[in-house]
């Protein structure tokens, strides 16, 4: 462990305890505690960023604590370039790229070459881009490269994987309806995004069906592409060396075809307000209440930030307005809380979720709507902004703690078109928000005439609402649910 | 001790196999005996008995703290089954100083509602007789309440209030959220509890001032309201998941005398009379420093902790008495066990062994054959999920608590294969197990592993942390530093002895999980449905559904009548509609009238 690391100069430290200097007694109070500086610095990411041949980007941090290498490399594709009808096509065409054998290896053969050599390797494609994920020893890297663009670029989507794959795929789809939670998030992102959409897409049966070995194989050619790759690295590495053998390998990788349109197209989400819910037999509701968020091009907008410190004191975390009124004061949830998701391709979506015992869902919403009515017209105390702020702030330096983490942070700067200065000024924005910013936030993007909410459970035992008669769901959203049926597993088709 | 990447006679006994591993042999050689997977812990203990151990990772701008109380719900009993995760819940309801503007009148109120809740469950008591002797269904459902109990809610709920209205809500999660703090959490199982956080390095004394604060003055705010949402955390998780009860029944069955056998969340008519003097008489055998360990990971000064955690720790008193050991051993198993589970879930099985506990000497080799069952190279994906094609997914594992441990085999079916096919085909690999010595190769890509895991589980701050904390739980942190050698000392003979010695039938349970049948097929829908647009039937089928829900003819009657004044109005397209749920309800009144005792008068 005594090696220098290159990344620990960025991160060189001035930790000054506070115990060091303070008398032998204990402070009466937390606050009264004092602080030395935590003297961080940003890591500056043109120390780690380099180019790659074909428009690529790598960053590169060097850590010789282990002997591991981490490595993600980013491509542009994903589920936004599956044609209508191809629904989850990206996302089996990533597991059998790395589960249907490479080059002049069978798909058993590579499988117990990389468990010997004890590399993790994997493939996941997500809606808007796939990366494919290296682990292993250093003295392992080289051929551990060597399976990874043999896969890439020689892909043998083995036959008979696919069709055990497919089977189980198959089963998974079967089985979507057993868990509520699973049906909650799947109606949700409908209700919001509509079923077309990259960010709501789901596979029925018939459509896995249909996709063969050769939807697999075009699938890859016309969509996995050297050009614009990111690449993270981060380990017991020499950067010089692995650039290199990153740069050998890219060049020898041929792919024509047109370019990979970018950025990402969607159609534009219409969700309409109102109160939903699905029937399942369980003991309590699980809810989602919320709506289409924005999607912010600009980073440095000042009222993004105090989009995401009015978040924060509304239902971000353990100590927030929503947490504490549901769980702590009325102990009607296990969890409850907020998030708002500010989109990045399309517009995002902010969302209160709880689960609660069928006869208080409708308090707990009572509850979370309050607040939201509450951020929306009063300015937050001086208290709350504050370790809202703080909060995020103190804890910034966590995001770069890792030489992997670091490299991940930049590469996914390129990524979605961030300029890496957003890092650097990401706490002066962070302290530059007041109290008039946050109601104006709320007041902006919270909309209750825009909101829906969705219940699965049991609708008899949740719509007469609590014992004690203080909300029942009739109260609610102008007291109509509209009941989405449940929908066969297989075929997403309302069950009769 | 250095782990070295591979045993060293990986490349000799790699060479011998099969030409066609030449090559890979070869290549997998290369050493990295730079490195050591061994971890420097500075350990010290104070006087009182509190345990302290540190990693230092200096290029780190937090340190991930946490300590562990070496009390789980094994260490319960019947009655207060449950206690030891309702504590961790509590412990982060503040302290004297922390949570409250007012200690001495919170301290008073907290009395007055302790006499309510005593006189309540003195009231529970008769109430437990009434159910026993059939007078009520249920013992604790406020419909059942008494009127004195009604009163006493009422009261405690008053008081409740008042309490609120001097609390300083989650001040502790606050302070430490302002202060850049993140992940604070906690977590009980059968063996331990254990509480931690990551701070800002320059930060540290706050843990300090906060964990040590929560262990001298601990005041168990909100003790009854918490109990609420330990039931929603067991709707959560038991009873809201597929499968969760019938887990929760299986390890009942499968535990006959340890008390392993009762789910950490605590049966919930235990919940409903835990007493706050049961949970102080808890803490003060469990909860004192020298049951506590802490395990710091990060950037610090070793000597700035010592004196830190001499100065906010050594005010904690140790225990009057040790805490006891969980004496109840395992009866030996003597015949085996079957549930048979009906769930809205995959078919699946799990067939579980009586195996040993924590660092017995054949944990080792339980490892390596679980080892050998897992993976996408492992043998049961190739033999159950590739070759037969008869499950979607395969394991097995070893689990070594601190007083016993168990082997479990879990797979879930694929297509129309049949739980029972499963456990059959477990039979079968287990038989190569117990009948073949393991190839050289494929133990030796199982070491490889072992060996590659030994680095990577030190990779983060946080997952250091809690490893220590982990094997402090179950007795002895130096596991971490000593469980790769042993596992890499195991040997094929190993295997194959302990396949023999553990996994006879007599000694496993079996659980077979299949999917229950849908609901009843759905009531014919009225005439007159099939001729409706799929919009109009979406809507009569929402309606008929509330319709079946209703069981008062003269709710049918109001809303037939309703619906009959208004199909004159209506659009031409919904008339259909609103005529095929007045036949619906016709035919719902004369169902319910049918069955009701005598018939219409």
């Amino acid at each position: 462990m005594n090696r220098f690391r290159p990344f620990v100069a960025a991160l060189l430290l001035l930790v000054v305890a506070g115990a060091a200097s303070a008398a032998e007694r204990i402070p009466a109070h937390p606050r009264d505690l004092t602080f030395g500086p935590l003297a961080f610095e940003v890591p500056d990411p043109a120390a780690y960023r380099h180019d790659l041949p074909g428009g690529g980007t790598a960053f590169v941090v060097e850590d010789h604590a282990l002997p591991l290498v981490r490595i993600a490399l980013t491509l542009r594709t994903g589920g936004f370039l599956e044609a209508p009808g191809e629904e989850g096509l990206a996302g089996l065409t990533a597991t059998m790229l790395r589960r249907g054998g490479a080059g002049e290896l069978s798909a058993e053969a590579f499988d117990e070459r990389l468990d010997f050599l004890a590399t993790n390797l994997s493939v996941m494609a997500g809606p808007t881009s796939t990366t494919v994920m290296l682990d292993c020893l250093s003295p392992r890297l080289d051929e551990s490269l060597d399976l990874l663009f043999a896969m890439l670029t020689a892909p043998r989507f083995d036959a008979e994987r696919l069709a055990v794959e497919k089977g189980n795929v198959r089963e998974q789809l079967a089985r979507r309806n057993d868990d509520a939670a699973e049906i909650l998030q799947r109606e949700w992102s409908w209700l919001l995004y509509g079923p077309a959409h990259p960010a709501a897409r789901q596979m029925t049966a018939a459509g896995l069906e249909a996709l063969g070995r050769d939807a697999l194989v075009r699938f890859h050619r016309a969509t996995y592409r050297p050009a614009h790759l990111i690449a993270a690295v981060a380990g017991d590495v020499e950067a010089a060396s692995v650039l290199a053998s990153l740069a050998r390998r890219l060049a020898a990788w041929k792919a024509d075809g047109p370019e990979i349109p970018w950025p990402p197209a969607a159609p534009e989400p219409r969700a309409e307000p109102g109160l939903y819910r699905v029937e399942k037999e369980i003991p309590q509701g699980k809810v989602v209440i919320g709506q289409l968020g924005v999607r912010w091009e600009r980073w440095d907008d000042p009222g993004r930030y105090a989009l995401m410190v009015m978040n924060e004191i509304l239902g971000g975390d353990f100590t927030s307005r929503i947490t504490q009124r549901v769980r702590s004061d009325e102990g009607l949830a296990y969890s409850a809380g907020s998030s708002y998701d500010i989109g990045i391709f399309w517009p995002g979506s902010f969302t209160i979720s709880y689960e609660s015992k069928s006869a208080t869902v409708a308090l707990a919403a009572k509850i979370s709507l309050e607040e939201i009515a509450r951020i929306r017209t009063e300015e937050v105390s001086e208290a709350e902004l504050r370790q809202a702020k703080s909060s995020f702030i103190d804890s910034f330096p966590r995001r770069f703690e890792t030489p992997f983490l670091i490299a991940r942070t930049f590469a996914n700067d390129v990524l979605i078109d961030r300029p890496h200065t957003y890092w650097r000024d990401y706490r002066d924005r962070i302290r530059a928000v007041d109290a008039a910013a946050v109601r104006e936030a709320a007041a902006r993007h919270l909309d209750p005439e825009r909101m829906l909410m969705l219940v699965v459970g049991d609708w008899a035992a949740i719509a007469p609402g609590d014992a004690d008669g203080r909300a029942s769901m009739g109260e609610l959203f102008g007291g109509a649910a509209r009941e989405l049926p449940l929908r066969d597993p297989l075929t997403l088709e309302p069950r009769p | 001790m250095q782990i070295p990447l591979l045993p060293n006679r990986s490349c000799a006994v790699a060479v011998v196999v099969a030409a066609a591993w030449l090559a890979l042999a070869g290549a997998v050689c290369a050493d990295t005996t730079a490195h050591r997977a061994e971890v420097p812990v500075e350990q010290f203990t104070l006087d009182n008995g509190m345990t302290f151990l540190l990693v230092q990772r200096p290029q780190m701008t937090t340190v991930a703290a946490g300590w562990v109380a070496k009390v789980g719900s094994a260490n319960e009993r019947p009655g207060i089954t449950g206690l030891s995760h309702f504590f961790e819940h509590m412990m982060f309801k503040g302290s004297r100083v922390i949570g409250t503007t007012d200690i001495t009148r919170d301290l008073a109120i907290q009395a007055e509602q302790e006499a309510v809740q005593e006189r309540m469950r003195e009231i529970y008591a008769e109430q437990r007789l009434r159910w026993r002797r059939g007078q009520i269904a249920d013992p604790y459902a406020p419909e059942n309440r008494t009127e004195e109990l009604k009163e006493l809610a009422q009261r405690f709920a008053k008081l409740v209030e008042e309490q609120r209205a001097l609390m300083v809500k989650e001040e502790f999660s606050k302070l430490y959220t302002e202060a850049g703090g993140t992940g604070l959490n906690a977590g009980t199982d059968y063996d331990m509890t254990f509480y931690f956080i990551t701070v800002p390095a320059n930060k540290l004394e706050l843990w300090f001032w906060l964990e040590s604060d929560r262990l001298a003055s601990p005041v168990f705010r909100d003790f009854y309201a918490e109990r609420d949402v330990v039931h929603e955390e067991r709707r959560l998780r038991t009873e809201s998941t597929p499968t969760g009860k019938f887990e929760e029944l299986f390890d009942s069955l499968f535990w006959q005398s340890h008390p392993y056998g009762w789910p950490v969340v605590g049966w919930p008519s235990d919940l409903q009379v835990i007493s706050q003097a049961d949970a102080d008489a808890y803490y003060a055998t469990y909860y004192a420093p020298n049951n506590l360990t802490v395990a710091l990971v990060g950037n610090f000064e070793p000597a700035v902790v010592r004196r830190l955690a001499e100065r906010y720790f050594g005010r904690l008193q140790r225990g009057k008495v040790p805490p006891p050991e969980v004496v109840t051993l395992e009866m030996p198993q003597l015949a085996e066990k079957r549930m048979l589970a009906e769930c809205d879930c995959q078919p699946q099985v799990e067939v579980r062994y009586h195996t040993v506990p924590f660092e017995h000497a054949d944990s080792y080799a339980l490892d390596v054959l679980s080892a050998l069952l897992n993976g996408r190279t492992g043998r049961l994906y190739k033999s159950l999920v590739l070759g037969e094609q008869v499950a979607v997914s395969a394991m097995a594992y070893q689990e070594s608590r601190k007083w016993a441990g168990y082997f479990s085999f879990q797979a879930e079916a694929k297509g129309e294969a049949t739980p029972a096919r499963l456990e059959e085909a477990w039979y079968a690999e287990l038989a190569k197990l117990q009948n073949e010595p393991v190839q050289a190769l494929e133990l030796e890509k199982v070491k490889n592993q072992i060996a590659a895991g030994a680095f990577r589980r030190l990779d983060s701050n946080f997952f250091l942390m809690l490893q220590l904390l982990l094997y402090e739980g179950y007795g002895d942190w130096t596991y971490l530093n000593t469980w790769a050698e042993k596992t890499l000392a195991v040997t094929a003979e190993d295997v194959q002895r302990v396949a023999k010695q553990y996994f006879a039938p007599e000694n496993r349970s079996v659980a077979l999980y299949r999917r229950k049948a849908g609901a009843p097929p759905a009531a014919p829908m009225p005439p007159g449905f099939d001729e409706l647009s799929p919009n109009l039937q979406q809507m009569v089928r929402a309606q008929l559904r509330q319709l079946a829900a209703v069981n008062d003819p003269e709710v049918l009657r109001a809303s037939a009548t309703a619906i009959g004044s208004q199909v004159a109005s209506a659009p031409p397209e919904l008339r259909p509609a609103m005529q095929v749920i007045l036949t619906a309800i016709e035919l719902r009144l004369a169902e319910l009238l049918a069955a009701a005792p005598g018939g219409e008068k």
